[in-house]
């Protein structure tokens, strides 16, 4: 039973107008509670939530939804669990080191970025943001409704009838 | 039905490949009633195999073998196993190729005559013309079903990427605006249906409306009688007799065993990296440097066109995933105009990627990430794209060499892929990612962008063409200058690069060279 991805992200316009005022979220970030997480994510709070920081500093796109962070991470921890702890270990202290606290808990989203730019060409990083790169972007549920991406349009007939030539250019 | 030809029968013509090169040949040779044995690496894909999936199509048909990036570019960082990105099956990069089906212009064939001398670029012209070309050309265009002229096929309709590209480049100045020449059905043709403007032309055409060997070519040759296509089929080695000629070809079934196939003539079309590949791995006592490489030509002068991506983020939006992914190019830069700091010219081509491809492409350095990179996706489909397809010079070190101890699944030697840019690639590539930004700004845009190149798609070069045998591997009909019955018949033997998308120009060669074999086999040279 999959969940309406309309319902569970904000659509599009609706963010456009929320961003406005303030939506941004900074620093820790609280698990959505119950939306659909993934297990692990609800067996191990703790480490989702430095993932989901994580992820969301590398692609941060408030509109969508925590599970979509989360649920592609799961095959690399899986395979890599020892490499993503020590990865988010050292991260932490770095931030300590830096800031006195835990990455997740520094506020402000250009120190957390630029402690990352820090780490960048690491394995432990580039393993995330590969696995996001692709779990986040090539997930259907996300394409239409928050990039007005349509996806496959072969069993549709295509865009002959429905749009490819559409565009009246209006701005100029 | 197809014929079935023994390992032994040393009648028929081998051809290793069943692409653009590959597929074309065997099909002529078969209407020629000369009978073939394709040798296909991968594997034999049906219609409903065909996705609009960019991952998934990928993951289907690539060639994913290992390969190792070199040379001082960006790819030998972002994809260090993947310099190129071809397809493993029975059709070749055909099945994903876009379409875009330019001639070259009649100075790309003499550019050293040209332009003369460059330090650093190992220049020469083709043995043969434009002229010599041209008839190849109007029945490669009939073949393939291109709009335009030798087909009567009208051109595409402006796609709404196309039209925003095209009215900046107007304002940019820009008069030659087209949206072909295409190998893409306008109307139903050849037995194939017209486009459906379904986008994911990179992926695959689920409709058969844009040429592919996979569904025209191969089955047509099958159904001769005259040809057999062996999927699974990895070629090894080629081997010859003590007189140098060569014998047949060893290679690997599907099962991994290795089978021996006699031939009277030899034909490799294994796209740039594995001719030359195969060709080295050739080697013997009589031969030691590898098959047809007296010239010590074999595996050099690889050439990639010159190439980058620039997006505009439009104040409406676009939908540029919408209708094909490629038609619509600007010549007005292909011309030879040494006054703009580079010899050679460049094509602006539309281009639309999907989200997935996108987000993995934009910048795929390890500090391609972060808000700059989100807040374009966040706008993905306000985003109209550009590709640039430029003169790329050859340099002798550019090429395919094999790993002293890296083997692959067959126990060959690993292809190292190593490019560097010379300086005029530079220019080149600047002066196009400055334009086609003129052209978006011009439009409107809110915000522009450069994206790097993308693992390879054209790959020439690398069993070059000359008219002595010093100076590269094959002459003007594609035969090795060293061994009578081994031809080369892909874009390995493109002696230069063009401005121009190379598989049109490959299949006029291979609809000649196909002539051209049977004349001799019917006059007994062969
Ligand atoms: C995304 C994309 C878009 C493109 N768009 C265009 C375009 O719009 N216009 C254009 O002109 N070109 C385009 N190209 C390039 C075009 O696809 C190639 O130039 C063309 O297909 C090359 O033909 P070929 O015969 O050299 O090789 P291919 O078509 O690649 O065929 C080579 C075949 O040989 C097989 N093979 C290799 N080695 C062996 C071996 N040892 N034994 C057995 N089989 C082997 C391979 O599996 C493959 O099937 C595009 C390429 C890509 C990647
Ligand atoms: S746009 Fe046209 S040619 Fe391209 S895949 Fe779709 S139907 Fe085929």
């Amino acid at each position: 039973m999959k969940p309406d991805p309309r319902a569970t992200i904000l659509s599009r316009r609706r963010f456009l107008t929320l961003s406005g005022q303030g939506a941004l979220l900074a620093g820790g970030l609280a698990l959505s509670a119950g939306a659909w997480l993934p297990r692990w994510a609800l067996a191990e709070p703790d480490l989702a939530s430095r993932l989901l920081r994580m992820g969301r500093d590398i692609y941060p796109h408030e509109a969508i939804a925590d599970r979509y962070y989360l649920e592609p991470l799961q095959p690399l921890l899986e395979e890599q669990r020892e490499m993503i702890d020590a990865g988010l270990a050292a991260l932490d202290r770095r931030a300590r080191a830096t800031h006195g606290r835990d990455y997740v808990a520094i506020e402000d989203e250009r120190e957390r970025v630029a402690l990352l730019r820090e780490i960048e060409d690491g394995e432990f990083f580039q393993s995330v943001r590969n696995t996001l790169v692709v779990g986040l972007y090539d997930n259907p549920e996300l394409w239409e409704p928050h990039f007005g991406y349509e996806g496959s349009s072969w069993e549709k007939g295509g865009y002959l009838n429905r749009g490819f030539n559409d565009l009246v250019i209006d701005w100029l | 039905m197809s014929g079935k030809f023994s390992h032994d029968d040393d009648s028929v013509v081998v051809i290793v490949g069943s692409g653009a090169g590959g597929g074309t040949l065997a099909h002529a040779l078969a209407k020629r009633g000369i009978n073939s044995v394709v040798l296909e690496a991968g594997k034999r894909y049906r219609m409903e195999d065909i996705e609009n999936d960019e991952w998934e199509m990928f993951k289907k048909i690539s060639w994913l073998d290992e390969r190792i990036t070199a040379g001082p570019r960006q790819l030998t960082e972002t994809f260090p196993n993947l310099p190129a990105w071809i397809v493993k099956g029975v059709g070749g990069s055909t099945i994903h190729w876009a379409g875009v089906a330019l001639r070259f212009q009649p100075h790309e064939f003499r550019l050293h005559s040209e332009a003369g001398d460059i330090a650093g670029a190992n220049l020469l012209d083709w043995p043969i013309s434009y002229e010599e070309l041209e008839p190849y050309y109007v029945q490669a265009e009939r073949h393939m079903g291109v709009t335009g002229e030798s087909t009567g096929m009208p051109y595409h309709q402006w796609n709404n990427n196309f039209k925003v590209l095209a009215e900046g480049a107007k304002r940019v100045g820009y008069q030659k605006l087209r949206a072909g020449p295409m190998a893409i059905n306008t109307q139903a043709y050849d037995d194939r249906p017209q486009c459906m403007q379904a986008g994911f032309c990179m992926q695959g055409c689920r409709f058969g409306a844009k040429w592919s060997t996979m569904y025209t070519d191969i089955p047509r040759a099958e159904a001769s009688g005259h040809c057999e296509v062996r999927p699974n089929a990895m070629a090894l080695q080629i081997e010859h007799d003590a007189n140098g000629r060569a014998t047949g070809v060893v290679y690997a079934d599907g099962e991994g065993n290795l089978q021996r196939q006699k031939a009277r003539v030899v034909c490799v079309a294994g796209n740039s990296i594995e001719s030359p590949r195969l060709l080295l791995n050739s080697h013997s006592s009589l031969f030691p440097d590898g098959l047809a490489n007296s010239s010590g030509q074999v595996g050099r002068n690889y050439m990639t066109h010159a190439t980058a991506c620039v997006f505009g983020v439009m104040p409406k939006p676009v939908h540029m995933h919408r209708g094909t992914t490629f038609a619509g190019i600007i010549s007005d830069e292909a011309r030879l105009d040494r006054s703009r700091g580079f010899v050679g010219g460049y094509t602006l081509e539309v281009m639309s990627l999907g989200v997935p491809f996108f987000a993995k492409f934009m910048d795929p350095s390890n500090g391609g990430w972060g808000r700059d990179i989100t807040s374009a996706l966040d706008k993905y489909d306000h985003l109209s794209g550009v590709w640039i397809c430029g003169e790329d010079l050859p340099m002798e070190d550019n090429g395919i060499t094999l790993h002293d101890t890296r083997k692959d699944q067959y126990g060959l030697p690993v292809p190292i892929v190593y490019k560097g840019d010379h300086p005029n690639d530079e220019v080149l590539r600047r002066h196009g990612q400055a334009q086609a930004t003129k052209c978006y700004e011009a439009v409107g845009a809110e915000r522009t962008f450069l994206v790097p190149d993308f693992p390879t798609s054209h790959n020439v070069g690398t069993n070059r063409m000359s008219a002595r045998a010093a100076d590269g591997v094959v002459n003007k009909w594609g035969q090795t200058h060293d061994i009578d019955n081994l031809f080369v018949s892909d874009g390995s033997q493109f002696t230069t690069s063009g401005a121009e998308n190379p598989t049109l120009t490959i299949v006029a060669l291979a609809l000649r060279q196909a002539e051209h074999i049977a004349e001799r086999m019917q006059r007994r040279e062969l």
